[in-house]
């Protein structure tokens, strides 16, 4: 709505621009008369003045309207002027300006007949130029600092160097000292492998750009190699800068370990990487930080010295740690006094940043919740961490066992393409007795013995799995001519 | 180049610029209609001209006084047409869409400049001159357009009209011709100016002294 009042007063606007142009250009330009009417205007001392400009000529008549007409002042009608006293003026128009004039029409033209060109032809292609950029993104001004990171008090520390570095490099310049460059870190998945990067660009000051490593890779060969070229020369044009490269295994794998050896682009692209973290202007404040879960896949060539030699390791967090986490990701949250950080990290042993951070979310959505039903104020209590660590615990833990029964009972059918009966406990206590037709990770699907069609069960309803089928209990007469016989047996 | 030169180029200019922009929002239309939506989701379903000018296209080359420019071409992705539409017609009506909508501002034009000469008294008309003359550009301008985006060259919307109807066994051959287009166009555009021989403008003669005369018999 908005947007089409815009577009109507634009329009307004354009027609109101129009009719003011056309006005005063009425006003200024000169009316055409034939030159008759001109000698006719000379000869009755109408004509003021008189202005020739080639063989155009110009003249105010009595009142305000300028006239012109075309044709060459006779010796008579000079005469006549001279008697009035109307000495003419000359000027040329064409002359002085028309050079530069067609000149700068030229340029523009070839110009737009290029730019015209590009356009056209480049319809449907793409930009095959800007492939070769690097996609990595810039991260205005990190706001986090290694106050927002929680535990990993030893990589934090690793990390003094480097951020001293980034931010008085004259001191290490002047000791001699080659510098430290790359960083990587390794952690299991969620350990806060990015925060912690991120802080580090954020402690300095220092301009961060995140890229992921699979982002090299492209169809096209040599891609991958020049947008690493690409991205160094801009982060060395910003520095300060730190470059965070994700996931950096994706490139970094050993080389030669591909099928066949025909992966050439993501060796290149690799190639490329080692050279620029070896080359790249010694006192360019450039630091390199890779992200990995698979440390023991990367080739050897990014570990040695010089490169990625600070190999910072994030540590499983111990109970302190977890207690100062949950605490930052608590900080602005209301907390009621019944809730002990200290305990709720007694229950979240091996949690990672990211899955605390993920529970003390969730129990806030919880308190939120709640609130809304009390039409209280939100405070996020005791019960609320419990309730959100508990699902993921509880699944694990029966799903586990669900699958270990499952298993077992087939494994003990005396016939492996026997019936696997199973006796389930369901969550509102209702019993349901029947033979497996298939499972998977979330649902098993039972034939009972009133329900031909066969009912899927949510694994997640089951309290309770008994296989009632055990080693002798199966019944041979029962298997023949049941089409699903065998079934749990492959998939167990 | 002195100033009315100037005055006069931006007067023409800006009939063109709304004729232009109703001419691309005619294609988007159509293609939202056939159910492509790919134009509407960039916003080019806008009566907006800000949204459709092209600023070296739509600006500078009619300013300079190139009596030739274009607007950016609305994308359309006739994948998305409707199922009962298909792709060759739906490109086709899409295509023509633009030239039809030039015309219809003609012809709206037209009838307005004759009801006001109809109806409006003698001595009122200088009042309304700018406005008349506003009318009469669009009528010219837009019968220009709609003829000149006829003409069968890439990247005119004539070509995708003809695009729609090749059979398959020239098809190579078109293409070939596609390829040679802007070239084509341009080498069009400056044949009026080298030889004077000029048929667009021929044809708008033509038109704009049937339209004075209805004017002139209007009363």
């Amino acid at each position: 709505m908005n947007s089409k009042i815009k577009t109507l007063l634009f329009w307004l606007a354009l027609v109101a621009v129009f009719v003011w142009l056309y006005q005063s250009s009425r006003g200024g330009a000169a009316r055409a008369v034939p030159f008759r009417a001109f000698e006719a205007g000379v000869k009755l001392g109408t004509v003021r003045s008189v202005e020739v400009d080639g063989n155009r000529i110009r003249f105010q008549a009595d009142g305000p309207n300028r006239f012109e007409t075309f044709g060459s002042l006779s010796p008579e009608l000079w005469d006549e002027l001279a008697r009035r006293e109307i000495e003419p003026t000359f000027s040329s128009s064409k002359g002085n300006d028309s050079l530069i004039y067609y000149l700068v029409i030229g340029i523009v033209l070839i110009v737009a007949l290029v730019y015209f060109l590009r356009r056209v032809g480049s319809v449907g292609a793409g930009n095959i130029l800007a492939l070769g950029k690097s996609r990595a993104k810039l991260v205005e001004e990190s706001k986090i600092t290694f106050a927002d990171v929680g535990g990993c008090h030893e990589a934090k520390e690793q990390f003094g160097d480097v951020i001293d570095f980034l931010r008085a490099p004259k001191r290490w310049t002047s000791a001699g000292v080659r510098l430290p460059r790359g960083v990587l870190l390794e952690g299991p998945p969620g350990s806060g492998k990015t925060h912690l990067a991120r802080a580090v660009a954020g402690e300095t000051g220092a301009k961060f750009y995140v890229v992921a490593a699979s982002e090299f890779v492209e169809l096209f060969v040599g891609v991958g190699a020049s947008r690493v070229r690409d991205m160094f020369e801009t982060a060395a044009k910003n520095a300060p800068a730190v470059i965070f490269i994700d996931e950096v295994d994706a490139i970094g794998r050993r080389r030669g370990s591909g099928l066949g050896g025909s992966h050439d682009e993501r060796e290149q692209t690799l190639n490329q990487l080692l050279v620029c973290l070896d080359g790249f202007q010694q006192n360019a404040r450039v630091v390199v930080i890779a992200a990995t879960n698979r440390p023991d896949i990367l080739d050897k060539a990014l570990l040695r010295p010089g490169r990625f030699d600070r190999r910072i390791r994030m540590p499983a967090l111990s109970r302190a740690d977890r207690v100062e986490i949950l605490g930052i990701h608590t900080r602005r949250k209301p907390l009621d006094p019944d809730v002990s950080l200290d305990e709720v990290a007694g229950w979240t042993e091996g949690y990672h940043g990211a899955d605390l951070e993920s529970a003390a979310n969730e129990a806030g959505l919880l308190a939120v919740r709640r609130s809304r039903q009390q039409e209280s104020e939100p405070a996020i209590r005791r019960d609320d961490f419990h309730q959100a660590l508990r699902p993921r615990a509880e699944q694990n833990r029966l799903f586990d066992r669900l699958d270990a029964v499952l298993i077992e009972s087939t494994s003990q059918l005396a016939e492996p393409t026997g019936r696997a009966v199973v006796r389930l406990v369901l969550r509102d206590q209702s019993t349901l007795e029947g033979d497996v037709v298939w499972a998977d990770a979330t649902y098993i699907k039972l034939r009972t013995r009133d329900d031909d069609a066969g009912i899927l069960v949510p694994k997640l309803q089951v309290v309770r799995l008994e296989a009632v089928s055990g080693t002798e209990a199966v019944s041979r007469d029962d298997v023949v001519g049941d089409q699903w016989a065998g079934r749990l047996a492959d998939l167990a | 180049m002195d100033g009315n030169a100037f005055l006069e180029r931006l007067i023409f200019f800006i009939p063109v610029l709304l004729s232009l922009t109703v001419h691309e929002w005619a294609h988007a239309w159509t293609a939202w209609k056939l159910g492509d939506d790919t134009a509407r989701l960039m916003g080019r379903l806008s009566l907006n001209p800000l949204v459709h000018m092209d600023p070296i296209g739509t600006f500078l080359l009619p300013l300079m006084g190139v009596p030739f420019g274009w607007a950016k071409p609305v994308p359309v992705n006739p994948l998305r047409f409707h199922r009962e539409v298909s792709l060759r017609g739906g490109m086709m009506l899409v295509a023509v869409a633009g030239p039809i909508s030039n015309v219809c501002i003609a012809l709206v034009s037209w009838l307005v400049l004759f009801v006001m000469v109809r109806t409006v008294p003698v001595d009122d008309l200088p009042e309304l001159e700018s406005v008349l003359q506003l009318l009469v550009i669009l009528v010219a301008i837009n019968f220009g357009l709609a003829m000149f985006n006829m003409i069968p060259i890439p990247p005119l919307d004539g070509s995708k009209i003809v695009d729609a109807l090749v059979p398959d066994r020239a098809r190579p051959a078109w293409n070939r011709f596609c390829e040679l287009g802007p070239v084509l166009l341009i080498a069009l555009i400056l044949l009026p100016q080298l030889t004077g021989f000029s048929p667009l403008s021929d044809a708008i003669n033509a038109v704009m002294h049937l339209v004075l005369s209805t004017l002139r018999h209007a009363r």
